[in-house]
């Protein structure tokens, strides 16, 4: 994927993103890592559409974000997947390709079925998100971005409220997407899954972007900032 | 081994809902007690003969008291429905009106604002008898009660679910088709009957506008009768007829549609 951010700045209530600019060419899995509140998940929200920038412009893959219909063709995974309650797993992708992409029940059922069956939750399918762990609805909703076949695909640390055992288990369907040849921006603390699967570290913090490049900046860290944070979660 | 433990696991289960049932059978007989001594120790002998020549009133009444019950939860429902969406308006003038109308409605006995309606606003809007407007009364002191439980079934939503909602386009339409009003109606039924139970007890205070529910006409009877022992025990056992059954609905449901 591409993408190029051109002075992009976003304001609320507490964390800011200051005038950030970077351009990325041919890169398939990037990592945003710092501290909680340094602005990685505001910019993988703003990335992803789901906000508007304040001002700025961001392009992924040639397409500017403020477009229409620019929401279809990414997909987002929550911090806490965001599963509708009162629906399947199953229905919980059925429903959206139904209503929102106009796909025939049938068709949605065997999308629906192939990314559960994907993701290891061939026999969950019929349950409800309450029903199953925390690892198998945060996987769940990793198959529901995939069920909407997107270019791009945000993950907002999806395994920030598990334990150990099942961050693993969700950092594997992640490992997934990449063998599945999808590309995806995640936001994480997990340092060591940065280093497996990311081709691409963007170190933030404050709101600005203080270093970035290919995995190995992380062995050897230019700024201070970095250095610390690297001590830390290590 | 496994097979012994969960044996005893499952008779300790069944042993402790037996206990559950023996208590209650308990309680019930208690209750069931004090009523057979007050029942004896009157000063005279109770007699229903005459009460029963009388029980298509009772009969009537019965009907009378679920009718207008029914009504003012329909109309207390809508209303606070509507209330519900001023609170959350845009428009400033309907949410202050909310509050305005909220405090009157907290701050006012449920027999005075019968009262009001059906006697003093009647008067000056006469456009129906004081019965409808005493049903008018008591459908708007519910309506607050309506609001709240409205409040917390919409809040019972989470925002994580509207930023999912947005995420993947949908309409307002489908949004409350699918998402939304599922949710809210099961998070509103087990709160909308502890309602309902409310606006039956207090339909009894329609007998002062003149309805003819159960409490008008057992009070009727005690007088016609000169058997107000007798009627009173009536009266008592009809609001239990239609009140305990609906607390056990409630239960159940909330059992359902919590799992």
């Amino acid at each position: 994927m591409n993408i190029d951010i051109q002075g992009l700045r976003h304001e609320y209530d507490v964390e800011v993103l200051k005038d950030l600019t970077i351009t990325l060419k041919d890169v398939s899995s990037i990592a945003l890592i710092g501290v909680s509140g340094s602005g990685k998940s505001t910019l993988l929200r703003l990335l992803s559409g789901i906000e508007k920038p304040t001002t700025g412009t961001v392009r992924v893959n040639g397409t500017n974000i403020n477009e229409r219909a620019y929401k279809e063709r990414v997909g987002f995974v929550f911090q806490d997947h965001n599963l509708f309650p009162h629906l399947t797993l199953e229905r919980n992708i059925t429903l959206i390709l139904e209503e929102t992409r106009n796909i025939p029940k049938s068709e949605a059922k065997n999308i629906a079925r192939q990314n559960l069956e994907a993701l290891q939750l061939a026999d969950q399918m019929h349950k409800l998100p309450k029903h199953v762990s925390g690892g198998q609805a945060q996987r769940a909703s990793i198959a529901r971005a995939l069920a909407l076949n997107p270019e791009v695909i945000f993950l907002d640390e999806p395994t920030a409220s598990l334990d150990p055992i099942l961050t693993h288990e969700v950092l594997m369907a992640v490992k997934k997407l990449r063998d599945l040849g999808k590309d995806f921006v995640f936001a994480t603390h997990v340092i060591s899954f940065v280093k497996d699967f990311a081709d691409y570290v963007i170190f933030m913090e404050h709101g600005a972007i203080v270093e970035h490049g290919p995995p190995s900046i992380m062995d050897a860290p230019t700024t201070r900032a970095m250095r610390n944070y690297m001590d830390k979660v290590h | 081994m496994e097979a012994v433990k969960s044996a005893a696991r499952l008779s300790d289960t069944s042993r402790e809902r037996l206990h559950v049932l023996l208590n209650y059978a308990l309680a019930i007989l208690t209750f069931i007690g004090l009523a057979i001594m007050v029942v004896i120790r009157q000063q005279r002998a109770l007699a229903f003969d005459e009460i029963w020549l009388r029980s298509s009133i009772i009969q009537r009444a019965f009907v009378t008291t679920v009718t207008v019950s029914f009504i003012a939860l329909i109309g207390s429902l809508v209303l606070g429905l509507v209330f519900y969406f001023f609170s959350i308006s845009r428009v400033r003038y309907l949410r202050a009106f909310t509050d305005v109308f909220t405090e009157v409605i907290y701050g006012t006995p449920l027999l005075v604002m019968i009262f009001m309606m059906g006697y003093v606003f009647r008067a000056s809007f006469n456009i129906a008898g004081p019965e409808t407007f005493g049903l008018v009364g008591l459908t708007i002191y519910i309506t607050p009660y309506m609001t709240n439980i409205f409040r917390a079934a919409f809040s019972s939503i989470p925002e994580g679910q509207y930023q999912a909602m947005d995420l993947f386009g949908f309409t307002t339409f489908q949004r409350y088709r699918y998402i939304i009003i599922p949710q809210v109606i099961r998070a509103l039924m087990a709160p909308l009957m502890n309602n309902f139970s409310l606006i039956i007890k207090g339909s009894a205070l329609l007998h002062i506008v003149g309805t003819r529910e159960i409490y008008y006409e057992l009070f009727a009877l005690s007088n016609t009768t000169g058997r107000n022992i007798e009627t009173f025990f009536i009266m008592w056992l009809l609001y239990l007829m239609i009140t305990l059954p609906l607390s056990r609905i409630i239960q159940f449901v909330e059992k359902r549609w919590s799992t």
